[in-house]
């Protein structure tokens, strides 16, 4: 956290700093995005990557300010450019949003109009945010339709989404993110709902896309084959938080927090057949559950006695390279000896 | 060999009629399953692959009948299940169990895990008495590693892996020989699948089932089966043994949905978009081989004559490629296409 402020902003499509999100459990409000921070370049791709509940999605929803309520973003900073999203008036948000920030999201069914045809709701978006003729943003339409191999683009802009299969409706939003050519795109877990060759060819469409756009892609997934295969740099988080960040293959290669090591060894495709996958034992815990430490804690072979009090440090183990975790700083600093008290009792019976 | 087939399907067939109108005729068919010849022996694990729309699912369903075939023969245990009366086909297809994907909606929301797991005692009057079905049902829960304490609790109270080892517990209540995975771990977060996967390893080895795991997920198929059946609109198109099949795929297709798959080596970026466009309609299959239009390989023939199965010593493969290699066409109900 303290070292983003070091980082060059102006060399980053886009720098969160600090973003905390919350949403209400009980009495209390918990943070759901807790001290989130990262930056991605022009033409990076960074990978967001957790399993359900982590917060990667709502990550990505509270930077473009459309957090479900009643949860609602409680601080940080959000800044593409010179501009300040999270102080940004409604009028310019809906401007900034699928202008500057567009987002992909899982299901594209949800994301379009069923009873208005797809090519309508892209010219749409266009003649929304520029300049432009009807004729113009339609002719347009077809070549980003081509673009994304959609075949027969000039028929299929008359479809409506229904008669498009989920391959065909993920390019249609592809190539709607695209339209107006945005520095930062946030793609959520865009392939997940995709058959694995639909899923090659829209990743290998999103990397020629950006190839020649220089776009910053933030990629949110839960498929560490998916991040291996794009990513540039992978952010993991675990609890709202980020645990460990750093270069592809660093991070996949050398994972260095006790939860990306416990996620690749429990990866059935990185087993040998026969033998015991490695299990990360319990459940995620939910977001009423989490403590005032590490969130991994509870799950955690690595734990030290003040893991659950403590926030986990920040450390560098090597340039670029962020971890988050007591075990891997050595002896606790600045703490009360007195309030370390095992942890381990306070857990579930044994 | 043959003695110890458990599961065995011939030239199975099930199509959905397509109906339109006032009077709802049968205007067509989807061809969810046409011509599908499989067997599963005891205790080993058999994949059964593909993407959506590819019929694995509906293999799954109309072996137990609860879709109905509509020819083809299913024989369990030495027994043939189709043309069975509703009553027999109760007692034959006990041993022969299902757990689904999402376990939510395959477990009741107004029943107890302890009534749950006794359903099935109770309708196959398994366990004399209340007190011994109890005993079995708190068997069950320690079998898949649940405290006992959930026997009284409702499904909504569980996590998503919670809930896939009560649906497992259930299958297991009846003594299965055969439980069908359809998808039972594709909606788990990773460190959870891992946990789930192990479970049924164990179970396999302590207790002898044999598993159909139909699924689209090829890197859980590597780890887990024995064998692997890969299906494209319908049809089988390629069988062989789990490691040959990986490192040598024979079927276009199946070469183009393991390049398809990302990789997890850090040194190693693969992917690669072999197979282009999307899959046909089920209801209106392509003539010739139903894959040429996605084929990069695809000859003139290939959307003219159906290929029939290849037999390559102990795989299979549908094309027309392995034609000449040592193949002698093996498809006894072989359609014009």
């Amino acid at each position: 956290m303290a070292a983003a402020k070091n980082d060059s902003a102006g060399s980053e499509s886009v720098r969160v700093r600090d973003l905390v999100t919350t949403f209400p459990y009980g009495s209390r409000r918990v943070a759901v995005v807790d001290q989130v921070s990262f930056g991605v370049a022009p033409g990076e791709v960074l990978a967001l990557v957790g399993e359900s509940g982590c917060g990667k999605s709502m990550t990505a929803l509270s930077m473009l300010r459309l957090v479900p309520k009643p949860g609602r973003v409680e601080g940080g900073s959000v800044r593409l450019g010179e501009t300040e999203v999270l102080e940004l008036d409604v009028p310019a948000m809906r401007r900034l949003r699928g202008h500057q920030m567009a987002m992909i999201f899982q299901e594209p069914m949800s994301s379009l109009n069923p009873v208005q045809a797809v090519g309508a709701q892209v010219v749409e978006a266009i003649l929304l945010h520029e300049d432009t003729t009807v004729r113009a943003a339609r002719k347009r339409t077809v070549e980003l339709f081509a673009a994304v191999g959609i075949p027969d683009p000039r028929t299929r802009i008359d479809a409506y989404p229904h008669q498009l299969s989920g391959g065909l409706k993920q390019r249609v939003m592809i190539a709607m993110a695209l339209a107006l050519r945005p520095t930062v795109l946030l793609a959520d877990e865009p392939t997940t709902a995709l058959d694995v060759t639909i899923q090659a060819q829209i990743l290998r469409l999103m990397r020629e896309l950006q190839r020649d756009t220089g776009t910053a892609i933030l990629l949110i997934t839960h498929d560490l084959g998916v991040v291996n295969e794009m990513a540039d740099r992978v952010a993991v988080m675990y609890g709202g938080k980020i645990v460990e960040m750093g270069n592809r293959r660093a991070v996949l290669g050398e994972p260095s927090h006790p939860y990306t090591r416990g996620l690749l060894a429990a990866m059935p495709g990185r087993a040998r057949r026969g033998e015991p996958l490695h299990e990360i034992t319990g459940v995620v815990p939910q977001p009423a559950e989490w403590q005032r430490g590490c969130r991994f804690a509870s799950r955690c072979p690595e734990r030290l006695p003040h893991c659950t009090d403590q926030p986990a440090p920040r450390s560098e183990p090597s340039p670029a390279r962020e971890v988050f975790c007591h075990a891997r700083v050595g002896a606790p600093r600045d703490i009360d000896p007195g309030s370390s008290r095992p942890v381990v009792a306070a857990e579930e019976g044994e | 060999m043959i003695d110890q087939r458990l599961l065995e399907l011939t030239e199975l067939v099930t199509w959905f009629p397509i109906r339109r109108g006032v009077f709802q005729r049968v205007v067509g068919y989807v061809r969810a399953v046409d011509g599908v010849s499989l067997d599963v022996a005891a205790g080993e694990t058999v994949a059964l692959v593909g993407e959506s729309g590819c019929g694995k699912t509906t293999v799954g369903r109309s072996l137990l009948r609860l879709v109905e075939p509509r020819a083809g023969s299913v024989r369990f245990a030495g027994e043939e299940l189709l043309g069975l009366p509703p009553r027999e086909l109760r007692r034959a297809r006990r041993p022969m169990q299902m757990v689904f994907q999402d376990p939510m909606t395959a477990l009741d929301p107004r029943m107890r895990v302890r009534d749950i797991l006794t359903e099935g005692l109770d309708a196959y009057r398994i366990g004399v008495n209340a007190a011994e079905r109890t005993a079995r049902a708190r068997d069950l829960l320690e079998r898949v590693r649940l405290p006992t304490e959930y026997l009284s609790r409702y499904p909504h109270e569980f996590s998503g892996g919670q809930r896939q080892r009560i649906g497992i517990a259930r299958a297991l209540s009846v003594e299965p020989r055969l439980i069908v995975l359809d998808e039972a771990v594709s909606a788990l977060d990773v460190s959870i699948q891992a946990q789930i996967l192990n479970l049924l390893a164990e179970l396999q080895a302590e207790l002898g089932i044999a598993y159909l795991f139909v699924t689209h997920d090829l890197s859980v198929v590597r780890y887990l089966a024995r064998r692997v059946a890969v299906m494209y609109l319908g049809e089988l198109v390629e069988q062989a043994e789990t490691e040959p099949l990986f490192a040598e795929p024979l079927h276009p297709y199946t070469r183009g949905l393991l390049a398809a798959v990302p990789s997890l080596d850090p040194d190693v970026r693969r992917i690669e978009a072999r197979v282009l466009g999307d899959v046909p309609s089920p209801a209106n299959p392509p003539l010739g081989c139903r894959f040429h239009t996605r084929c990069p390989e695809a000859m003139a023939r290939c959307s003219r004559e159906a290929p029939p199965l290849y037999r390559l010593g102990r795989r299979a493969v549908r094309c027309f490629l392995h034609e000449t290699e040592h193949g002698s066409p093996n498809c006894p109900g072989r359609r014009a296409g």
